[in-house]
């Protein structure tokens, strides 16, 4: 490394050679150059490591942004255990107040209920990276962000169990029971599609939370061999 | 749709060379995918969330800089080594005098290769933060643009209101600013101000 000033059009010829945006014609004298001048070598070295440096910093601060959408940040010492007991207890007096004072169905709705987790994520994004970013969206909790994205997408596959099935697996877990049931009832009437048991499943626990019992004893889930058993423990229970 | 997904985990090019490129996307994924894990394990050992965070970070920079260098194992799977390496440095942390006292608990893992925590790739990833923690904010804001989100000097000089002259003016004298820098740590001295 030359302990002189480097020019401007120096640094951009190396800047290029590491980018590889450099002509090949201008390349190859370029490396030929470096092949013979120790000093230049070590230039180009410490720029590369220069440039890396910056796209180091740049690689943390985007890590940075993403963990702080997506974590609370968490407190140490007494405070860290003293807020921990606070939302226990606060839990147990709510749970009480809930099991004296909530409707049988709706208790059994959340006991059984649990919001589907989504389907694995693949690093590549060569294979419906729309779907594959909007599954990462919900996984993440960001329901609203999956269901604009996945809708999107249904313009294009109109019917698609898939997108149908994550749809209102996310409004669901948003609380739009509304407009989860009807993509539910589409999946569920499809005997072909994988995700035809899981619909069935979750209609038939929206079916109890609303107390719409015929409904559910319509669905025949007690038949289903995944579902079946819990579903038939649940009948038991509510009378039906 | 479910099977299709799976098998695209196996495909290492992919993640990889998006990494090298700096895809926030991967690392959004890397994330979300992977975090939960270390978070798990380091709460577990006695540490915080903000320990696990500190944790990954210092794995993903791992992870990040061996795609840079092009030495990653083929067969090397993301979780497993963002994992091994954020246990490992856990494990160092709890290890020291500070901690002795703390309880771990032994976990078996595999798919990460050995050298994860070589030294000297440790002492390399301090020197180019050195390098990084120089640069003042519109260094930063001018560098991080052209060389980490791959923007053009047009895209560039027209997001800051200047012409595209001045942002490879700025660009030069930033980049000479941590030559400098650079040059005094090999001389052995401190102190350069970007």
């Amino acid at each position: 490394m030359s302990k002189g000033a480097l020019a401007q059009v120096r640094f951009e010829a190396i800047e290029a050679y590491l980018l590889g945006s450099m002509p090949a014609a201008d390349c190859v004298r370029f490396e030929q150059e470096l092949n013979t001048d120790a000093e230049l070598r070590a230039e180009v070295d410490l720029q590369r490591e220069n440039m890396l440096a910056v796209e180091m910093g740049g690689m943390q601060q985007t890590l940075r942004s993403i963990m702080a959408q997506n974590e609370e940040r968490s407190s140490s010492g007494w405070g860290h255990y003293l807020k921990y007991a606070a939302a226990v207890t606060v839990l147990l007096i709510g749970a009480l107040w809930w099991f004296s004072r909530t409707p049988l169905n709706e208790r059994l709705y959340a006991e059984y209920h649990q919001t589907d987790p989504g389907l694995p994520v693949p690093m590549s994004t060569t294979r419906n990276p729309e779907f594959q970013d909007a599954m990462v969206a919900y996984k993440l909790g960001h329901y609203a962000e999956a269901t604009d994205q996945w809708s999107s997408l249904l313009k294009n596959s109109p019917g698609n169990d898939t997108l149908n099935y994550y749809i209102a697996s996310a409004q669901l877990a948003e609380g739009n029971t509304t407009a989860a049931i009807p993509l539910f009832k589409d999946v569920a009437g499809n005997t072909a599609s994988v995700f035809h048991a899981k619909a069935k499943w979750y209609l038939f626990l929206l079916f109890l939370q609303e107390g719409h019992y015929a409904e559910m004893r319509a669905l025949g889930m007690e038949q289903d061999s995944t579902y079946g058993e819990r579903a038939g423990r649940i009948m038991e229970q509510i009378g039906k | 749709m479910e099977e299709k997904a799976a098998a695209d985990i196996l495909l290492f090019s992919a993640w990889a060379e998006a990494l090298v490129r700096n895809d926030p996307g991967t690392l959004k994924k890397l994330y979300a995918l992977h975090f939960p894990t270390v978070k798990q394990y380091v709460q577990r050992n006695s540490g915080t969330v903000e320990d696990a965070r500190d944790m990954f970070q210092e794995a993903i920079t791992v992870l990040w800089l061996k795609a840079k260098d092009g030495t990653l194992q083929q067969n090397t799977e993301p979780g497993a080594f963002l994992f091994r390496v954020s246990k490992n440095k856990w494990l160092d942390r709890v290890r020291s005098a500070a901690q002795r006292t703390m309880t771990v608990v032994p976990v078996e893992h595999t798919g990460a290769p050995d050298d994860v925590e070589a030294v000297d790739l440790e002492e390399r990833i301090q020197r180019l933060k050195q390098v990084c923690d120089r640069m003042d904010g519109q260094c930063r804001t001018v560098l991080g643009r052209f060389y980490f989100q791959r923007e053009d000097m047009a895209t560039i000089a027209a997001a800051m209101g200047v012409t595209e002259d001045s942002i490879r003016t700025i660009k030069y004298r930033c980049m000479m600013k941590l030559r400098a820098f650079r040059k005094h740590i090999a001389d052995g001295e401190n102190g350069m101000e970007a």
